[in-house]
């Protein structure tokens, strides 16, 4: 079955990277082309939920995956193999390219002299390391977007927590240390009011009902919804809000987001800021649609917009002062996420442009995230101010990384554009005037920090130091796929990305 | 009639015994430190030889000096008429009330709070000064822990809950009752200078509450002060024991109640007494500042016992 | 027989607040620990009770399972740790005891505020429990935010998970058990975290206050 083939390809990765000692390079390729296998196997499952069917065909299994499912594990799948291609443990030259299947290159190309000074840089016990992580990392995310129960997605969540915290000291420095200590107790905090709100809505599910053993089911939970208790919904609903709303980075529950998501590797980070906070997204949403058919709407669409509201307004007053790049992109995430949260509480037309930002962001974050590595690998530094001729310095990663800024702050041809159009016509279509002059307002004011940042780096003289041109490496070549897939989702919207977020729409918003 | 006769009479029972509880703490702690201890009726002899002596007042003096020890002295006895200690009166039962025996003793320590500031001796302004820090943070808990056994008894007054509790028993292991009872006793060990909160036996003043207040005082006056706290101690030992447990308070004027009821009386503040002077055995003075801690700590207890017994009905 | 249930249920979960208070009221890591041990048994004692009135077999193994993890498991380590970093005391936390326990008090009473559709609607006996779990979720809650030592945050925590399971328990029973078995495996993983990022933090700050980790800002 599919699913348990892309639950088992994570899996095996994280195995085959405990197991193996001392490491070798060969796990990390066999990772790489595992996260390969579960990419196919997610865009399977997505074909088969285009068709109509919900795998599997039972309402009681353990996994559930509709469309919206699909999706999000599409992008995870993809977001993963992308940070694991472009991860330590495979090879790579100065510029962090990773030489993949180096054997067979040099035996094509036997003068190429770059490739003959570049040594193995990267340390193989940290290697190890992030293999195993990161493929645990994968496999809870998976987990998250593919169950059914509702406990099992909050087991899977908890899970990507304490994963993805040990992951992000990888040197130990007072910085990386202090980062993961936050990241480690704020979202353990709220993962566990999450799971208060989740006791809340079984026991009201309890008493209504009695004791199903599949009680927490999410399409059993959402058919029971009308007969569920309004008063103890809308406290379940405020507890899973601040609870995951912890995890997706909404503020005033995002303190730990702009440290953690700096102070980690870049591919780590990566994975963090592109699909991490689009799963606490995701589980807000399913949340949403069994309590909104327990009480009108309007209360989860107040509590959805004030702190999204919060959260773009916090993101882009934090950008105009920022120093750091890495940061500066982590913000941009907090914002981001405050849009999805505004979308989620407008509607169906307001719903789909959320999910279509989910999707855009994630790509966007992702590609931004590992460019940023790229950039601090050249140039040794995480401050603004001394990061300055970029297009010169680095002919290739320069404009890409523009590109990943400019997709962030909604310009056209790019996927976020469309997204935020959408979401903007969403809220005046449902007489929601005022909010969509505020977002203007406030992502005008993220437009003007982000470009200005980005001016800085870009032009300019390089410093002192930097060595300047680039080897095209696989690195290249994979995140200016990327940026294609962007162009690709702006330009002209796949019909099939369309119908998977039509039929994600009907599914939540039914 | 009858009734009226055997509140008097329980009063001036109480008078009479309230030194011999304070003896009797002694004798026990002395016992435990592995001394021989001075008699039960030590106290009694004390206050013989202070009432033959004479009275040194200082000439900064004012009248407040004169009257406190009498104010101290009366509120008590007033106050120890309001709790039925033997036996609870149906006749004119509303003046026994709960806000009425807080604010009387609360007058008492007032004045013996302005006395030690009339001579101007610096210690008794210190006394007075760490007093009110004290009271300031009793008074409220005593009068929240009784006021949620008020609530359950829905009546404040001390005659009704004791009548309330003993037709429930169930009550009495309630974690309302509990907390209010834990609360009540740390604000008793507070009210009546006891260890953790004030050494009694100390004689560096630097270390004194209740004692720095009253060095001044001499004689007859210095008499109906220490009375006055022995009575003090006999009020809090008879809220706590008949209110949290009121078996064995008589309701009729039978004799055989009555003296069933005094006997069990003795035997509960005779309980109290020695699980105080273990304490104070056991437990070494605290430091000034952390003293409101530990009351901050009674505060919510007592706190949390009303909202335990408010809200869940 | 019901009487007697709620009150014990009432009894033990005041007891389990209690504990945590008295964490904003002590000054010692030790007393911390005893604290928290103290709340755990409480919780298994609760967890044993509710299974047999409420005829529910299964709460006797998660009874079990909360004793072996955090009566005795969890505890241990903590001691291990708090004798590996010496006395450690919180001599100045961010909120001062007397305010902390009346903050504490307050909380307690918007725990009962919050909690009172819920005991509306539910019908068990256990219903009483409901407003002391909340508040010992807050209480746990601002124990992480105004303590300074890494280990007492930690303790804090611990506590949430505490409060959420004496939830689970009085609202509904339990959950189901494979519920029950992946929460207690998140919560043992997360601990195990924490200890090691606690290390660390004593490693590379050589102190455990909280405070120190400031070089993150804006």
């Amino acid at each position: 079955m599919t699913i348990i083939l892309l639950w088992a390809s994570p899996a095996v990765a994280t195995a085959l990277a405990i197991l193996v000692r001392p490491y070798r390079r060969s796990v990390g390729e066999a990772s790489v082309g595992l996260a390969a296998l579960s990419l196919l196997a997610s865009l399977w499952l997505a074909a088969q939920a285009l068709s109509g069917t919900v795998t599997p065909a039972t309402a009681t299994d353990v996994s559930r995956v509709d469309s919206l499912s699909a999706l999000l594990a599409v992008c995870i799948t993809f977001v993963s193999l992308v940070a694991s291609a472009l991860g330590p443990g495979l090879g790579a030259d100065r510029d962090g390219n990773p030489i993949l299947f180096r054997r067979l290159r040099l035996a094509r190309s036997a003068a190429a002299p770059e490739l003959e000074a570049a040594d193995d840089e990267d340390d193989p016990a940290q290697s190890r390391r992030f293999r195993i992580f990161q493929n645990a990392f994968a496999l809870t995310m998976i987990v998250a977007v593919t169950a059914n129960n509702v406990a099992l997605m909050w087991v899977a969540i908890e899970a990507t927590t304490i994963v993805s915290a040990i992951a992000i000291p990888f040197e130990r420095s007072k910085a990386s240390v202090e980062a993961s200590w936050k990241y480690l107790l704020i979202c353990s905090v709220g993962i566990a009011l999450a799971f208060a709100g989740t006791v809340l809505a079984y026991s009201d599910f309890v008493s209504t009902a009695g004791h199903l053993p599949d009680a927490l089911n999410w399409n059993i939970l959402r058919n029971a919804a009308p007969s569920l208790h309004p008063e103890l919904m809308k406290l379940a609903f405020a507890f899973i809000v601040i609870g995951y709303g912890t995890k997706a980075g909404l503020a005033p529950m995002h303190t730990w987001l702009p440290d953690a998501h700096s102070e980690a590797p870049a591919t780590v980070s990566a994975m963090m800021s592109g699909v991490l906070l689009a799963v606490g997204m995701y589980a807000i949403a399913r949340w949403k649609a069994v309590v909104d058919a327990a009480v009108a709407p309007a209360f989860t669409n107040a509590l959805l917009i004030t702190i999204g509201l919060l959260s773009v307004a916090i993101g882009a007053f934090s950008l105009v002062i920022q120093r750091h790049y890495k940061r500066m992109l982590a913000y941009s995430s907090v914002e981001h996420m405050g849009l999805v949260s505004i979308g989620l509480a407008l509607g169906p037309l307001g719903t789909f442009a959320a999910l279509l930002h989910l999707v855009n962001h994630a790509v966007a974050k992702s590609m931004s995230f590992l460019l940023a590595g790229r950039i601090l690998r050249r140039y040794d530094t995480t401050e603004l101010a001394r990061v300055s001729g970029l297009l010169a310095a680095m002919p290739w990663t320069g404009p890409l990384f523009a590109a990943g800024i400019l997709t962030l702050v909604g310009l056209p041809p790019f996927g976020i554009f469309i997204s935020e159009f959408l979401l903007l016509k969403a809220a005046v279509m449902t007489d929601h005037v005022w909010i969509a002059a505020a977002v203007l307002v406030l992502l005008l004011t993220a437009f003007i920090s982000l470009v200005h940042h980005l001016n800085g780096m870009l032009y300019g003289p390089v410093p002192a130091g930097v060595r300047i041109g680039e080897s095209r490496g696989w690195a290249v070549m994979a995140l200016g796929g990327c940026a294609i897939v962007l162009l690709v989702l702006g330009l002209l919207l796949p019909p099939p990305v369309a119908a998977l977020l039509d039929r994600s729409i009907v599914e939540l918003v039914r | 009639m009858i009734e009226m006769l055997l509140v008097v009479g329980q009063t001036l029972a109480g008078v009479a015994l309230a030194p011999g509880l304070v003896g009797s703490i002694r004798w026990t702690k002395a016992r435990l430190q592995g001394r021989r201890g001075a008699p039960l009726w030590q106290p009694y002899a004390e206050l013989r030889k202070l009432f033959a002596k004479e009275r040194v007042v200082s000439h900064n003096a004012s009248w407040l000096f004169h009257a406190a020890p009498f104010v101290v002295f009366g509120t008590a006895v007033a106050v120890l008429s309001l709790v039925p200690v033997v036996f609870v009166p149906t006749g004119f039962d509303s003046i026994g009330d709960l806000f009425a025996v807080v604010y009387l003793l609360l007058l008492g320590t007032f004045f013996l709070a302005l006395a030690g500031l009339d001579t101007g001796s610096p210690f008794g302004g210190m006394g007075a000064s760490r007093e009110m820090t004290v009271v300031a943070l009793t008074e409220p808990t005593v009068a929240l822990s009784i006021f949620a056994l008020a609530l359950t008894a829905q009546s404040t007054n001390l005659g009704e809950i004791i009548r309330q509790t003993v037709a429930e028993p169930a009550r009495a292991l309630g974690p309302g009752h509990l907390l209010a009872f834990a609360a009540l006793f740390i604000v008793t060990l507070a009210e009546t200078g006891r260890l953790p909160v004030d050494n009694p036996t100390t004689h560096l003043e630097l270390t004194m509450i209740h004692e720095a207040m009253v060095l001044e005082y001499s004689g007859p006056y210095l008499a109906l002060v220490e009375w006055g706290a022995a009575l003090k101690l006999l009020i809090f030992f008879a809220i706590a024991a008949n209110l949290f447990l009121p078996w064995g308070v008589a309701f009729t004027p039978s004799p055989v109640a009555l003296v069933a009821g005094f006997a069990l009386f003795v035997v509960k503040i005779g309980a109290l007494g020695v699980a105080v002077a273990v304490l104070e055995t056991r437990v070494a003075k605290l430091r000034l500042f952390r003293v409101p801690e530990l009351l901050s700590a009674s505060f919510v207890m007592a706190l949390l016992a009303v909202l335990s017994t408010f809200l869940v009905r | 027989m019901d009487g007697l249930f709620s009150q014990l249920v009432v009894l033990g979960s005041s007891g389990m607040l209690l504990t945590a208070i008295i964490i904003l009221w002590r000054r010692g890591v030790p007393a911390y620990i005893s604290a928290y041990r103290w709340q755990s048994w409480l919780l298994a004692a609760l967890t044993a009770c509710v299974g047999y009135f409420g005829s529910d077999a299964g709460l006797y193994g998660g009874a079990i399972a909360l004793v072996l993890l955090k009566g005795l498991g969890i505890p241990y380590l903590l001691r291990s740790m708090e004798r590996r970093f010496g006395a450690q005391h919180e001599l100045r936390p961010y909120v001062n005891t007397e305010t902390s326990l009346l903050a504490a008090g307050v909380l307690v009473l918007f725990a009962y505020a919050l909690a009172r559709p819920w005991m509306a609607v539910s019908a068990l006996p256990t219903r009483a429990g409901l407003p002391l779990a909340m508040g010992l979720l807050f209480v746990s809650l601002f124990i992480i935010v105004s303590r300074k030592k890494a280990i007492t945050q930690v303790i804090g925590f611990l506590m949430l998970e505490n409060a959420i399971a004496l939830l689970a328990v009085v609202g509904t029973y339990g959950v189901p058990l494979l519920v029950e078995f992946g929460v207690f495996l998140d919560a043992l993983m997360g601990f195990l975290v924490m200890q090691i990022f606690v290390y660390q933090i004593h490693e590379t700050f050589d102190t455990m206050d909280v405070e120190q980790l400031t070089r993150l800002k804006h």
